[in-house]
């Protein structure tokens, strides 16, 4: 039933229930079917109901003649007054009443010198209090008979009006919701018939395909900006559609400026009252997400290179020590050259000797700058035959001071005849390195124990061969053994967490695998094994050879 | 010419082993030189040693607990720590401890004579 009808209905009631014919002719005059007329009229103009009710106040009050008539709304909470209308009482008043607590507002009319002469509650459908209808009677004007019924009709009228207000405003905020969700998820929607291939785009969807907003959807027309590689598959898909199948697919778009967009489109059909089919279709705009899972790769790369400079960062310290060192017997070396070469007579073969020895520890300064270069250096070292025992050697005469400082006792147990393995040197000593610090970092709180570092090496069962690193600190929890290989999942509060997943990785490429293991005593042992070259593995037996302490 | 001065080098790097003693020679000191702090300690020449050149980072036994053994035991040799990690805290805290120079490797034979002069005043 539409507003004008609902109204009109009721302004039948009117006439007909009226008992009392003088107020029956007088209110039949007043035209109800024609209030009903104009409040529908000016929904249709999109009026807000405030200007609907106070249309609807003014045809009251034209009719009765020294009264003005008043509309209260309420709000949702039924505890305030939302506004008062009322175009024949004074502005001051209804704005005295806007926004009052229903409670304190009292009667106000009195101070205007008007009297009230009769008011209803105006109830929802569901009984909810809406607000007040009230008429007045302003000072010296004499009270007019009207209907008893009038009051109440004229309640309901403004019911219906603010009702279908509020409906109108809360289609028009759930619009204004839809709308901004559309923008804020990139996503727009579409339906078509297939029967008729009438179609309809939100606003959203012309954004995304860059059409104008004046222009008649069309699958054409969407097509028009689909990435000609995928025309093929999105017509695929339409065809299919026109069967009754639901799809989703991604795909992209290509803009007139040549910009490409990556979009996903899901399309649900439904049957309409007539049994036809019906799309709704929704084309999410997911390029910021595809450009951001390629950033995100490129981050996991730079991760991975930060993650061996923060063990850089780690080493400085250590670094620095292990170059000073040799720099300082160069300066030492040359300070002395000089003084024998200025002796009387001049020492010459000590200058000699000692110029060799400045050689020598200038050298080893290089030496030291060359391994780290090597170790943290961003180039890509080809595949080459590494020996291991090498290989670990190399990263602990980085790592000694830092060793000391983490106060770890190590002991090196390298097999001897250790057979070569393939891969990439500078990799497998980042894992090395990785696995040494993990057992310094997990030994640093241990106070009741000697902090046993152990480097060993040996070949393993199928002709592989082991790396273990075993430690007695404070080991993990069984349970979190799986996610001590994930990326940034870490038992440290500092350290990015990364070590042992890049780690793993970096195993997993050379063919081997990398995995922990909870110690007998206190600790844990973290090993990998790796194939030796093809050549190599019919090597003769290993034996324990060289078993020496750091702290020799 | 005065009796040379006993200066004892304790230094677990080898080319500081060998290259400081051959410098302090030429200055005109007798020099000892050690690969830590525990052959220092039960070797026969603390006592007559006058001027101890002491790394800090030693294996075992640091060079600042070498420092406070001493102390304990009632030597007061006057000590200059070198070391190839400049930490300004260690730094300050060892000259409160008592020690008469902080020398960062590498270190000019200028800083070294000036440490060693500082040394010879102590006491």
């Amino acid at each position: 039933m539409t507003l004008t009808e609902e109204i009109g209905a009721h302004s039948h009631d009117l006439c007909t229930s009226n008992p009392d014919t003088r107020c029956a002719q007088r209110w039949s005059g007043f035209c109800i079917p024609y209030i009903g007329a104009t409040i529908g009229d000016l929904f249709q103009k999109r009026h807000p109901l405030r200007v609907v009710l106070d249309a609807l106040c003014g045809l009251f009050d034209a009719a009765l003649e020294g009264h003005c008539s008043s509309v209260v709304l309420l709000d949702p909470t039924q505890a305030r007054v939302r506004y008062a209308v009322g175009p024949n009482l004074p502005s001051s008043y209804n704005e005295q009443l806007t926004g009052n607590p229903v409670r304190v507002v009292g009667a106000p009319h009195i101070a205007y010198g008007l009297r009230l002469s009769w008011s209803s509650p105006i109830l929802s459908l569901t009984g909810e209090l809406l607000g007040v209808f009230a008429v007045f009677l302003r000072e010296g004007s004499d009270p007019v008979p009207i209907p008893p019924t009038l009051l109440p009709q004229f309640a309901h009228i403004a019911s219906v009006a603010i009702e279908r207000g509020r409906s109108v405003e809360k289609s028009g905020r759930s619009e204004a919701i839809l709308r901004k969700t559309q923008y804020l998820s990139s996503t727009g929607s579409f339906s078509w018939r297939p029967a008729t291939d009438e179609m309809e785009g939100s606003e959203e969807l012309y954004r995304i395909f860059e059409l104008d907003s004046s222009l008649r959807l069309t699958l054409e027309l969407m097509c028009s900006r689909v990435h000609p590689e995928d025309v093929p598959l999105f017509r695929e898909k339409i065809s299919r559609a026109r069967n009754g199948s639901d799809f989703e697919f991604e795909h992209r778009l290509r803009m007139p400026d040549h910009s490409v967009k990556y979009v996903r489109s899901t399309v649900q059909a439904t049957r309409d009252e007539d049994d036809q089919l019906d799309y709704i279709g929704v084309i999410q705009d997911v390029t910021p997400r595809s450009l951001s899972e390629e950033a995100l790769d490129k981050a996991r790369a730079e991760l991975a290179r930060v993650a061996r400079v923060s063990s850089l960062g780690a080493l400085t310290a250590s670094i620095a020590h292990e170059v000073n060192q040799p720099l300082s017997g160069t300066v030492t070396n040359c300070s002395t050259c000089l003084h024998m070469l200025a002796a009387d007579p001049p020492d010459l073969e000590g200058a000699r000797e000692t110029a060799r020895l400045a050689i020598r520890d200038a050298q080893r300064a290089a030496d030291v700058i060359r391994r780290v270069r090597a170790l943290f250096g961003r180039r890509n070292e080809p595949t080459e035959s590494v020996d291991l025992n090498e290989a670990t050697q190399e990263v602990i005469a980085l790592l000694l001071t830092e060793l000391q400082r983490a106060g770890a006792d190590l002991r090196m147990e390298l097999a001897e005849d250790l057979p070569l393995v393939r891969g990439d040197r500078v990799q497998l000593q980042q894992v090395i390195l990785n696995l040494l610090l993990n057992a310094c970092e997990a030994m640093k709180d241990v106070q009741d124990r000697p902090r046993r570092l152990v480097i060993g090496t040996e070949r393993g069962e199928g002709g592989g061969i082991r790396l273990r690193v075993r430690d007695t600190g404070l080991g993990f929890e069984p349970q979190d053994l799986k996610r001590l290989f994930q990326a940034f999942y870490t038992t440290k509060t500092g350290g990015m967490g990364i070590g042992l997943s890049v780690s793993r990785s970096i195993i997993e490429r050379h063919h081997g695998r990398l995995w922990g293991e909870l110690n007998d005593g206190p600790g844990a042992t973290f090993s990998f094994s790796i194939p030796c070259e093809p050549a190599q593995c019919a090597a003769k037996d290993h034996r324990w050879s060289s078993v020496y302490s750091s702290r020799s | 010419m005065v009796i040379s001065l006993l200066v004892s080098v304790v230094d677990d790097d080898q080319s500081v082993r060998e290259s400081l003693p051959a410098l302090l020679q030429q200055l005109g000191y007798a020099t000892q030189v050690f690969a830590s702090a525990e052959e220092f300690l039960v070797s026969d020449y603390v006592d007559d040693t006058r001027c101890l050149i002491l790394d800090i980072a030693l294996p075992g036994m640091s060079g600042p607990d070498l420092q406070q053994e001493l102390i304990r035991r009632g030597h007061r040799i006057p000590i200059i720590f070198i070391t190839g990690l400049d930490d300004e805290a260690v730094r300050e805290r060892l000259l409160s401890l008592g020690a008469v120079e902080y020398l960062s490797k590498p270190f000019s034979e200028g800083a070294l004579l000036a440490a060693l002069d500082a040394a010879r005043r102590v006491r």
